[in-house]
């Protein structure tokens, strides 16, 4: 994992959660907090908000935003953090919602229910 | 110096698909051309052509990801819409990830496809015409004498004249003319135009 050796600290990099997802993607997610931070805030304006902090490592869009305008929501993230991995997770077999979110700048579109293994390949990856 | 038209080309192994995709771009007045295989278009294919490509997922020899590959391999910036009857996400993801225009599941309406065969015409349209300014940016930098691109690097970095006399170790006068005959080869009308000149052509 990504652990920045900065004058002696060890800087570890947080995944963000944009939402609280269904149970199952909790469950991955907070078994990722065996190596990193993740943190879910309150609200989509302070995920955002997290984004810009020195330690965001990825930021995980889950899979109950529904309702919200994902794709906005995605492409403001990318806007204000060019380089920083983002990963959606969606619906089974949603290709469409997947290619959408890979055209607003997702790094890559993870299906429900997540698997810890792939998960966590990913992130490890696009944290590196 | 006339563009050549668009293209809209299409690669997929079934005929009936084949032929109905040219149905159906020449009813909407677009240009098309098919090919059965991955390697028929590739024998063929030139990047100076304009267009964009309706790419099969599944073929039989070279597979439609495999020849995105190969298309990225060759440096190709011609958009993909991927076509698929049996598309899945981490498939979707892949193409996408590789630089794919668009992935579009079958069965699809005419007019979603058309639409983004339009997006994609324009995208590319876009592309090229940035590439052609950025060509003549270029070109014309490449007229100017070793002092006037001095001149060029040291007035775009917000030097005033005196400052760049100093620099260059030149009178005041000198750089006024060297500036003047700077613009007019790079066809300018302002410095702030100027900058953006060496901007698009930035490294």
């Amino acid at each position: 994992m990504d652990a920045t050796n900065n004058g002696g600290t060890k800087r570890v990099r947080t995944i963000i959660v944009a939402g609280q997802s269904s149970e199952r993607t909790r469950q991955v997610l907070r078994a990722l907090r065996g190596f990193t931070n993740v943190i879910w805030p309150t609200s989509l304006e302070s995920a955002l908000a997290q984004t810009s902090s020195k330690d965001a490592g990825c930021l995980v869009i889950a899979d109950d935003l529904r309702e919200e305008p994902v794709d906005e929501f995605l492409q403001e993230a990318r806007e204000l953090q060019r380089n920083l991995p983002i990963f959606v997770i969606t619906d089974p077999d949603d290709v469409a919602e997947a290619v959408s979110a890979m055209r607003h700048g997702a790094t890559a579109v993870i299906e429900i229910p997540p698997s810890y293994a792939a998960l966590c390949e990913e992130v490890t990856r696009a944290m590196q | 110096m006339k563009d050549m038209p668009q293209t809209v080309f299409v690669v997929d192994d079934d005929d009936a698909v084949r032929n109905s995709l040219r149905m159906l771009l020449k009813s909407a007045g677009v240009h098309a051309e098919v090919c059965a295989s991955a390697q028929e278009f590739l024998s063929t294919y030139e990047a100076s052509h304009p267009g964009c490509l309706v790419l099969d997922v599944r073929m039989p020899g070279m597979s439609g990801l495999e020849m995105q590959h190969e298309l990225n391999l060759r440096g190709a910036t011609i958009p993909v819409i991927f076509i698929t009857g049996h598309g899945d996400i981490p498939m979707a993801v892949e193409a996408m990830q590789h630089g794919a225009f668009d992935f579009l599941q079958k069965p699809f309406r005419d007019q979603e496809l058309l639409d983004r065969v339009q997006r994609a015409l324009a995208r590319d349209s876009e592309y090229r015409a940035r590439l052609r300014h950025t060509d003549q940016i270029r070109e014309r930098l490449a007229s100017l004498s070793p002092r006037e691109r001095e001149v060029l690097d040291l007035v775009t970095q917000g030097k005033a004249n005196k400052m760049v006399a100093g620099d260059l170790g030149v009178s005041q006068r000198t750089v006024e003319i060297h500036r003047a005959h700077v613009m007019q080869k790079m066809e300018a009308g302002s410095l702030a135009e100027l900058v953006r000149m060496m901007m698009a052509v930035a490294p």
